[in-house]
């Protein structure tokens, strides 16, 4: 009788989960879809549900707290609909009747989308839109007067739109990713001319050339930067600063430019297959990307190299995020300084990560101890005693136990990694080796072997919907989620009791 | 689209076109010199064997090695390996660069080699080929242990008759370097705390499958610990007694081709026959093992998806299988005598179902991951 896990359809889908800052709860009445829904739909010919939210700037002489007319709009797409919708967070139940704006396309899937914080008014907002056939819509969903298009008879890249966001501070400057391989940066208010672009070389450099445009006047795209061998990139993010562009590719890289001098600055290789998710820690120094190795990997921007991995998820990871606003917590939890990671998946779990300074600062001694294994419980209940072996291993890495995953049967794997490959190629450091192959890279800064980075446990990891999961994103007061049949979900954040301030 | 084609008695039609859509697909400044892309005719429910073969003609290696075969080994008593070995020969000399070919021989033999499969029924894709690696292997152990047989005899110039002292040659066949694998199953008595260990071998991974899961997933739960109590209590050396005891399966040796089996074709008792199970199981064109032993030889080594056989239908003795092989960095759909070339973003097709409502699917069924390391 084999001991195999069927455990898809068993597990109950979660409306809360327990940390230890206290419960997130899902706010059923929260849920943001089309808006004539008809209950659980199949997978089938189910999108890539991304999430857009923005909060407007208040309206003169209209109380912020005035939650009748909350200030947030969210958007989402799912299959050829896109919606926009006053979004009233985990006050209000969601009014599905009166969206702001829906748009139905036909022949085109709407992909990715963003709000335009720059230029947005209590009563207007440029939101950018990117198509599975390539193009790109900009559009103001509240005034409605505005609608531009871009790469319209796709003589600029006539692959899916993978990503799209506002370039950091401007109000004019957006960058589309594609299946391409390829990402081009547009004014919105230039013209995409009337002809095929001419390119140019403009600056390259390991795995990238950028090109500018050449016409008579300036048009779109204003420059095309190819990453990688033409392999699709899944999604990039700029640093909170504006100054770094994270781009993670099918071909399983991360690559980190510095955006103004199109520098690459560094990369890091999945352990294998592709990267589809990246985003940056709040203060620019770490990076998390998630993908079909269904692990989470942060890279350390000042080291350049990878840091941890973090292994929960039963399939890939198709978002990652850090939470911003859990500064909070560490307080509570007496650590010195701790991160505090999200992720979702096709698995449809959530999963919360913490990233303390004890696994950032163990890295730093190379070669890492082999990751020490938390004793199996035995199913009465004991613990199998631990052989004084392990117990060493365990005085090695010191604090690093507590969240680290591993096996229980004894620990022979450091002797065996001990015979210098891990120092030797390890030791190549942040110059991670030339070429894009996987193989050389295994064992260096950018792709350590499994054994040679700490991996992480998720602190929870919950079943929360019936389809996979496409969004997460973190907000002061809640987070938000969807999945694949179209359906956006607000989990309220634990109530604290919160001291008063003077 | 859930039935099998009958004889395939069009298979001429494509190759009397001029130029085939296949090709223009491809196009003729790229399209591989010296490859070919052949369908193989349907005799009847013989897909199981069709998709099989195509999967097993795009392992790189394994092809080479049958071709090597045929070149080695000119007229020589027809066996399902010489058979297999004119058939890939056949293929790979054609005139034309696409079309199709009828493996008549090679199906008549392997009717006549097994029993279970001479018939017209569906048969199951990967109980066929555990049957053909398999016998294929026999053979050339056979042929091996004839030839040493015969080199012996002259040398001593007597005859080696007794059965015991037949040479048993141990050195491993070019079917073992493919894909011979090594599992280590380790249990750890809960009695002593001894933990003992025992190797085995194989040709390829048999991993249940979940909802919503990738392969990663399935092979690390093919790999989790079970203990043993109750009926099942584990003979401990050291104690000398029956005790509960955990044990669990690891990678020791990679193979060079890792062929996964995902076990879609589950039995009900209640129905009294098998059920499919189309979960939705992702699979990277990358992969890399979690579950290897602690002292295996190349626990990183990195594979590349080749080749997946798929079933389409909803049980396993109705339905269709088709296969999707990767050829010079592009993917081709071989079903029956027709060949597609398809984007490599179709492959998500043939993830499975995340809803359990529909029975019917088309879903990866056995998948070849070939080392990228391999020299071949």
């Amino acid at each position: 009788m084999a001991v195999q896990s069927d455990s898809g359809g068993k597990d109950e889908v979660k409306t809360q989960f327990v940390t230890r800052e206290g419960t997130y709860r899902l706010m059923t009445l929260s849920e943001y879809s089309r808006p004539n829904r008809v209950g659980y739909t199949s997978g089938s010919g189910s999108s890539h549900v991304r999430v857009s939210l923005v909060s407007l700037p208040p309206s003169p002489g209209v109380g912020n707290s005035d939650s009748q007319n909350s200030d947030d709009r969210i958007c989402f797409n799912h299959g050829k609909e896109l919606y926009v919708y006053v979004y009233r967070g985990v006050k209000k139940a969601a009014d599905l009747t009166k969206p702001v704006d829906k748009k139905m396309y036909k022949g085109t899937n709407p992909t990715c989308h963003d709000f335009n914080t720059v230029t947005m008014t209590a009563d207007s907002v440029s939101l950018v839109i990117g198509f599975s056939t390539g193009q790109i819509q900009l559009i103001d969903p509240i005034k409605k007067e505005l609608s531009k298009l871009y790469n319209e008879e796709r003589l600029i890249d006539k692959s899916r739109v993978t990503c799209i966001k506002w370039v950091p501070g401007s109000s004019n400057l957006f960058i589309a990713a594609h299946a391409s391989g390829q990402l081009y940066v547009y004014n919105e208010e230039l013209g995409c001319g009337s002809g095929a672009p001419q390119y140019q070389p403009f600056k390259q450099g390991e795995g990238y050339v950028i090109s500018t445009c050449r016409a008579k006047s300036t048009r779109n795209p204003l420059y095309r930067w190819l990453v990688g061998d033409g392999s699709c990139v899944n999604e990039f993010a700029f640093s909170p600063c504006g100054a770094n562009l994270a781009v993670v590719s099918q071909d399983g890289f991360l690559r980190v430019f510095h955006y103004d001098t199109m520098e690459l600055v560094g990369r890091a290789r999945s352990y294998f297959g592709g990267f589809l998710c990246v985003c940056w820690s709040p203060d620019g120094k770490y990076v998390v990307v998630g993908g079909e190795d269904d692990l989470v990997t942060v890279w350390a921007l000042a080291e350049r190299r990878v840091v941890a991995r973090g292994q929960g998820h039963r399939s890939w990871v198709s978002v990652v995020a850090f939470d911003p606003y859990a500064v909070g917590f560490e307080a509570e939890a007496g650590d010195s300084h701790c991160y505090r990671l999200g992720s979702v998946s096709q698995d449809t779990q959530l999963c919360l990560w913490d990233l303390t300074e004890d696994v950032l600062r163990a890295r730093g001694r190379a070669p890492l101890p082999a990751a020490p294994a938390p004793p199996l419980a035995a199913p009465n209940g004991t613990v199998p005693r631990a052989e004084p072996q392990r117990r060493k291993h365990k005085e090695d890495a010191g604090s690093l136990t507590q969240r680290l995953a591993g096996f229980s049967f004894g620990d022979r794997r450091d002797a065996r990694r001990s015979d210098g490959r891990a120092g030797g190629a390890g030791a190549a450091g942040g110059a991670a080796g030339g070429g894009g192959d996987a193989l050389r890279l295994m064992g260096t800064a950018a792709c350590p072997r499994f054994d040679e980075c700490p991996v992480l446990e998720p602190l929870v990891c919950k079943k929360i919907a019936h389809e996979r999961l496409t969004a997460l994103l973190f907000r002061a007061e809640y987070l938000v989620t969807a999945c694949a049949d179209g359906c956006v979900n607000t989990w309220a954040r634990p109530r604290r009791d919160r001291p008063e301030r003077d | 689209m859930s039935i099998c084609q009958d004889f395939g008695l069009n298979f001429q039609h494509r190759m009397g076109a001029n130029i085939s859509q296949l090709e223009r697909d491809i196009g003729s400044e790229q399209f591989p010199p010296n490859e070919h892309y052949f369908g193989l005719v349907n005799f009847g429910n013989t897909c199981y064997s069709n998709s099989v073969l195509q999967a097993l003609y795009f392992c790189r290696p394994f092809r080479e090695k049958v071709l090597e075969y045929k070149a080695k080994n000119k007229r020589t008593k027809e066996t399902l390996l010489t058979c297999l070995a004119d058939l890939f020969y056949s293929i790979a000399t054609q005139k034309k660069k696409v079309g199709s070919i009828a493996p008549k021989k090679f199906i008549a033999r392997l009717r006549k080699e097994k029993e279970e499969f001479d018939n017209y029924m569906q048969q199951d894709a990967h109980e066929f080929l555990n049957f053909l690696i398999n016998h294929i292997n026999e053979i050339i152990l056979a042929e091996r242990n004839q030839s040493t047989l015969k080199v012996q005899k002259n040398n001593s110039g007597e005859n080696v008759t007794c059965n015991g002292s037949v040479p048993h040659n141990t050195e491993p066949t070019w079917v073992h370097e493919i894909f011979q694998g090594t599992l280590t199953s380790e249990t750890r008595c809960l009695n002593c705390e001894t933990v003992s260990s025992k190797d085995e071998h194989f040709f390829d991974l048999q991993v249940d499958v979940g909802q919503n899961t990738s392969i990663t997933h399935c092979l690390k739960c093919f790999s989790d610990t079970e203990t043993l109590c109750n009926d099942n209590k584990f003979k401990c050396d050291n104690c000398s007694s029956y005790q509960e005891a955990q044990k669990r399966m690891r990678v020791k040796k990679l193979p060079l081709i890792l062929a996964l089996h995902l076990k879609r074709f589950k039995y009900m008792e209640q129905f009294n026959r098998h059920i499919k199970v189309s979960h939705r199981v992702v699979f990277p064109l990358e992969l890399r093992l979690f579950n290897t032993s602690d002292d295996a030889v190349n626990p990183d080594r990195l594979y590349d998806l080749v080749a997946v056989v798929v079933h389409c239908g909803s049980g396993p003795n109705r339905g269709h299988y088709i296969s999707i092989v990767k050829s010079h960095g592009f993917w081709l759909l071989f079903d029956d005598d027709m060949v597609d070339k398809i984007d490599a973003s179709a492959i998500e097709d043939f993830y499975g179902l995340t809803s359990d409502i529909q029975k019917s699917s088309e879903t990866g069924y056995i998948l070849f991951y070939q080392s990228r390391d391999a020299s071949c």
